[in-house]
């Protein structure tokens, strides 16, 4: 009796005292936990935060992966609910409302924020506090296989197609080559997210316009069927669906075999951003050299949309101030301070292809020809401000996404597909 | 003997079972109640805090169109994975308990799917009917294989169920081969001698002194199958537009990523009551039916 009361009393302090273990970290040492919605370059972070420990050995950050396309905001959010916040985390900026209470307010005077490009920080402000800070600028509309193209029509200029009726003409001679003219990703965030937000982003070239038009939607005071941004943009879609390369089966939505075909050379164009770059840059056998085409809207090459792309900040970093201790946030913030500003840490993202708005980034850095063509539509002011993206977070994305998903392969016409945007609108509410 | 004092009896009452209740309590009871409370609030799932509304959640999802909708889609893909899992899962192990040659090696194949974990063998249905199928139809030229079954609202259904009655037909199969087993020699040789054979000595013998086999493996399909959720992500994910949602799913998305989630978690609830309700209703009426021996 008194040997298994011996053996009782060991096991339960063997139990403790690994849980103590467990619990406390070493003196000095600080533990981060970073959450990356970027899935495309967990290896990136993975690798950038091994040099960190390697740098400063009392820093450990673990990284948080998710994947493309799957739950990263339940992820997050389960996170948060079971006290398990990450220390630092990248995620969209119409996600900082969600966790404005649960975030640190950068110090806008922090020295080193005077790298930012101009305008840079606003990407993470929401009402009036700094929440976020952009790490990468990318963009998105037609991109083109510059190979491809010119097979067909030598010495191509992109500037030539600014209107849809370019567009069309531009599409009918690559068919009439045996190209296949474009590429849809068959996914709603592409289509419902990327395409759709055209429609909402062209009213205006500020963000407030985009979002007064979502407003006005969500006070049934516009029917979106009578906007003409709406209707242009779905007769651009139209073509895109008749051209498209899957239009036998629209639907299947393969981020890396479309990736593949575009770089392959299967097709011309490929609806999508330049972080196409991330999977289609490690491919063998692809094509290196392309461009990016506007989708017009309609047949005036004077209208607001038809000769610009999407430029954005599409991720911000954020710390979390709710549930980590000060010195993880203070480190995480130097951390931040060595990945965003350091010639180290700059250097990662250069690698994976991210153009970064801060201007101390080496100026000799060679970039892909995708971040390249968004750059130069940067460069002359030829861009779409996203700015209503606020609105396209939680599920409005995924369900308007779906709509346009059921008119793709015709399960619902233009007008259904109206009334069902319309619908979907009502029944949200307003910033 | 001297009775234990009260004290003496909680203290043992606590060492054998107070871990077990600790558990118990901790996974199960406890975060039901809280999640029972959470459907009175408008909780977003993020926020720290929130208020009560009283019945406003049980009124949205009683009105929520797209729930009731898929609700039913569930429905159709419960009953027929059910009737499909049990009835391949019997006449498997009818023909593998009749003493067939590599029986055991056969059991051992039908069961392996069961292992697999619902995550990992929806990509890997995933990849036969996206890539293998379509890669198939077009080798060939057969014109149904070559667009992918999950990119058609009725076939994806279709696929979800060809997977279900593949994970747990053999998992039922063991169940149903414990039945055939357990049925008495004596009873089986006096049906033989009273010139009951194959179908009629299956109809009138086998059958009726297996209903608890049926019972278990009913109630096993049903409420797996309407708390599926691990295949439905993996395998479709709700695609194509949203037609392969299950309930559970929903539920999931309406609490998650449409930040309701007081209206999520009352969905979950009313999915919980009509389970239960089914699933019990089916063990009382099918004990009735069970002969003993």
């Amino acid at each position: 009796m008194k040997h298994s009361r011996f053996i009782a009393l060991l096991l339960t302090l063997l139990m403790l005292s690994t849980m103590v273990t467990i619990g406390a970290a070493a003196e000095g040492e600080v533990k981060l936990t970073y959450y990356s919605t970027s899935a495309e370059v967990n290896a990136m972070f993975e690798t950038m935060f091994a040099k960190y420990h390697e740098l400063n050995p009392n820093v450990t950050v673990e990284l948080i992966p998710t994947g493309v396309g799957m739950g990263q905001q339940e992820q997050l959010q389960s996170l948060f609910a079971s006290g398990n916040a990450p220390t630092f985390m990248n995620i969209d900026p119409a996600n900082i409302l969600d966790y404005e209470e649960k975030l640190l307010v950068f110090d806008e005077n922090t020295d080193w924020f005077q790298y930012m490009n101009p305008g840079a920080i606003e990407a993470g402000r929401m009402n009036g506090k700094v929440y976020g800070l952009p790490f990468s600028t990318q963009g998105y509309g037609l991109c083109y296989n510059k190979r491809v193209v010119e097979s067909v029509i030598p010495g191509f200029d992109p500037a030539t197609i600014n209107t849809q009726d370019a567009l069309r003409t531009f599409f009918e001679t690559l068919d009439a080559a045996g190209v296949v003219p474009t590429l849809i990703h068959g996914a709603n965030w592409s289509v419902g997210c990327h395409y759709l937000g055209l429609a909402y982003a062209v009213h205006g070239k500020d963000a407030e316009s985009g979002e007064a038009f979502i407003e006005s939607l969500i006070d049934g005071t516009t029917d979106i069927a009578t906007d003409p941004l709406f209707q242009g943009y779905m007769d651009t879609y139209d073509l895109l669906v008749k051209y498209n390369l899957r239009k036998d089966d629209p639907l299947v939505g393969d981020y890396n075999a479309d990736n593949a075909a575009f770089g392959a050379g299967e097709c011309a164009t490929f609806f999508m951003g330049d972080w196409m770059w991330t999977v289609l840059g490690t491919l063998e056998n692809k094509d290196t050299e392309y461009g990016y085409i506007p989708v017009p809207w309609s047949n005036d090459p004077t209208a607001y949309g038809n000769t610009e792309v999407v430029v954005s900040m599409p991720k911000v970093m954020c710390i979390d101030a709710s549930q980590s201790t000060p010195e993880q946030q203070a480190a995480a913030l130097e951390l931040l301070k060595w990945m965003l500003t350091s010639a180290e840490g700059q250097e990662y993202f250069i690698q994976a292809g991210f153009s970064m708005p801060y201007n101390n980034v080496r100026k000799d850095a060679v970039y892909n020809s995708m971040t390249q063509a968004i750059a130069g539509y940067s460069a002359v002011g030829k861009t779409i401000n996203i700015g209503c993206f606020t609105y396209l977070t939680g599920d409005a994305w995924a369900k308007t996404g779906d709509m346009m998903l059921k008119y793709t392969v015709g399960a619902i016409d233009r007008a259904q597909l109206a009334q069902e945007i319309n619908d979907f609108w009502k029944t949200q509410t307003k910033h | 003997m001297r009775e234990k004092s009260p004290i003496k009896r909680a203290a043992t009452f606590i060492a054998f079972n107070g871990l077990s209740l600790f558990a118990f309590f901790s996974v199960l009871i406890i975060p039901f109640i809280y999640g029972l409370i959470l459907t009175f609030t408008d909780w977003n799932a993020i926020s720290d805090t929130f208020r009560f509304i009283g019945f406003a959640n049980y009124a949205t999802v009683f009105s929520d169109k797209e729930f009731v909708r898929q609700f039913l889609i569930t429905i159709r893909y419960v009953v027929i994975s059910a009737v499909l899992c049990n009835l391949f899962a019997f006449t498997i192990a009818y023909f593998l308990t009749s003493g067939m040659r590599g029986q055991n090696l056969l059991r051992g194949g039908f069961f392996i799917p069961n292992l697999i974990g619902g995550i990992i063998l929806g990509y890997i249905w995933k990849f036969i009917f996206a890539n293998v199928l379509t890669q198939l139809g077009k080798g060939f030229g057969i014109a149904w294989l070559k667009t992918s079954f999950l990119t058609n609202p009725d076939r994806a259904v279709w696929a979800m169920i060809i997977v279900t009655v593949w994970q747990y037909a053999g998992y039922l199969m063991m169940i149903y081969i414990a039945g055939f087993v357990g049925i008495p020699r004596d009873v089986q040789e006096a049906a033989d001698i009273d010139g009951a054979h194959g179908l009629r000595k299956l109809g009138s013998v086998t059958i009726p002194l297996m209903v608890p086999s049926f019972n278990i493996c009913l109630f096993i399909t049903l409420s797996r199958c309407f708390m599926a959720y691990d295949l439905n992500l993996a395998l479709t994910n709700g695609a194509p537009y949203g037609s392969t949602q299950l309930a559970a799913m929903h539920v999931y998305q309406k609490a998650f990523m449409s930040k309701q989630f007081g209206v999520g978690q009352a969905e979950a609830i009313v999915l919980f009551i009509v389970v239960a309700l089914i699933s019990v209703t089916q063990v009382l009426l099918n004990k009735k039916r069970e002969v003993e021996v």
